[in-house]
């Protein structure tokens, strides 16, 4: 089977068609739900948070068919990951896409357990720390998207399972759980 | 002088009537015994014959197809009851409603596929992975055979030949003879172009875009613009199963 890296690829992958939009209410269905999964499950194994319809992704071309999703299907599979609440638009043009394997929710569900696996519930965190220190290491919170985090954040802060504090520099903004 | 005719001849021709008639009986149940007799070794023969290979009939497919075509010929049908003795002594039927119901589903989850038309090869090399945990090895024959079973059920379940290979279908959909001979140009790479279908068979412009758009229209072919040749190409996932290209894999 082909691979991307560690990443195994589906058999549609190879099939060439899979590349073309197709025209077909059922068939169109059934393809955008293949790409829907491969795409989350690729962004969520490879930890890619961001896709641009514009930029080189390794999931939009397969060389070994010769083919590339034009930017019509890009477009319509990323819309469908939108529609289900499971990717969001960056911006106004729709060229920047932030991809949600979990949900926001799911993200602060998250962040509550990695506060009380490392006896956090009212303790002090940075973001840094979140992001890349040696507690998150290993968990789906290393390398945290941060626009996602943030988000993530707000929701425990509107809960008040959390204040965030912001420090001189975005690199010292910190938390304090309360949970 | 000439007897006239009297109550003894009469009874002569009686008694002769009935003796010929006892003759006839006898010989008729002669006959018949014989028969039963013969009948009678012949299902031992065969009892004893499936039981004494009851373990080739049910793990070798070719030493079952070879029974089945056997049964076939002296008129036994194996499978017509799931009661009775072949059923004990063998536990066929079962395993031919199992093999029905798992076709069903193998057909069921690949519609939206391969447009409900699958290639029995295919159709095979799913179920041999679905049984995997199980010791019997699944023939062609065991599909095609499970398959005529369900035709009772009246759902649709048919066998056709396209060409060389045999495709199931489990649609209502009705082929007609443009759409097979475009399935059976497709066989050889996978898909035909417009240009392709027109040269190949002779046909105009218009009875070969006709024709692809309905195969399109039921699923069973998909478009593929990005070929660098720009010319459009229809695929069929029912002659070249997405699943046997990359080798047989689980789909």
């Amino acid at each position: 089977m082909q691979k991307l890296g560690e990443f195994k690829l589906p058999h549609f992958f190879n099939y060439p068609p899979y590349f073309t939009l197709q025209p077909v209410r059922d068939t169109r269905e059934k393809q955008i739900q293949l790409w829907k999964e491969l795409i989350l499950d690729y962004c969520k194994t490879q930890k890619v948070f961001v896709i641009g319809l514009e930029e080189e992704f390794p999931l939009f071309t397969n060389t070994v068919i010769e083919r590339s999703l034009t930017f019509e299907a890009r477009e319509a599979f990323l819309l469908a990951l939108v529609s289900e609440g499971r990717a969001e638009w960056m911006d106004k043009g729709h060229r920047k896409c932030l991809i949600l394997w979990h949900r926001i929710q799911e993200w602060a569900d998250i962040l509550l357990q990695f506060a009380k696996d490392n006896g956090l519930e009212d303790g002090v965190v940075t973001i840094e720390e979140i992001r890349f220190g040696t507690e998150s290491q290993g968990t789906e919170l290393q390398g945290i998207d941060r626009t996602i985090l943030n988000r993530a954040l707000k929701l425990l802060e509107q809960k008040g399972k959390l204040v965030v504090f912001k420090g001189t520099s975005t690199d010292d903004e910190g938390i304090k759980f309360s949970v | 002088m000439r007897r006239r005719p009297g109550i003894g001849g009469l009874q002569t021709a009686a008694a002769a009537r009935d003796q010929y008639r006892l003759l006839g009986e006898n010989v008729a149940k002669i006959r018949t015994d014989m028969m039963k007799e013969q009948l009678s070794t012949f299902r031992s023969q065969l009892e004893d014959f499936a039981r004494k290979h009851k373990n080739d009939i049910r793990k070798n497919p070719a030493f079952r197809s070879q029974f089945h075509e056997m049964c076939a010929k002296v008129g036994v049908d194996p499978l017509a009851s799931n009661k009775g003795f072949w059923a004990e002594l063998l536990g066929i039927g079962d395993f031919y409603y199992e093999l029905g119901v798992q076709i069903v589903d193998i057909c069921l989850a690949t519609r939206p596929l391969n447009g409900g038309l699958i290639n029995l090869q295919e159709l095979c090399n799913l179920l041999r992975q679905r049984r995997k945990s199980d010791r019997g090895v699944v023939s062609e024959d065991d599909c095609l055979r499970a398959i005529s079973k369900l035709k009772v059920l009246g759902s649709g379940f048919e066998v056709i030949s396209v060409g060389k290979k045999k495709l199931v279908r489990s649609v209502p959909t009705e082929l007609n003879k443009d759409h097979n001979e475009i399935l059976e140009l497709a066989q050889g790479q996978g898909f035909v172009t417009v240009d392709e279908v027109e040269r190949r068979l002779s046909w105009t412009s218009g009875r070969a875009i006709d024709a692809l758009d309905t195969l399109l229209d039921e699923g069973l072919a998909m478009i593929d613009d990005g070929h660098k040749d720009g010319k459009r190409r229809y695929w069929f996932p029912c002659v070249s199963p997405i699943s046997s290209l990359t080798g047989i894999d689980s789909l």
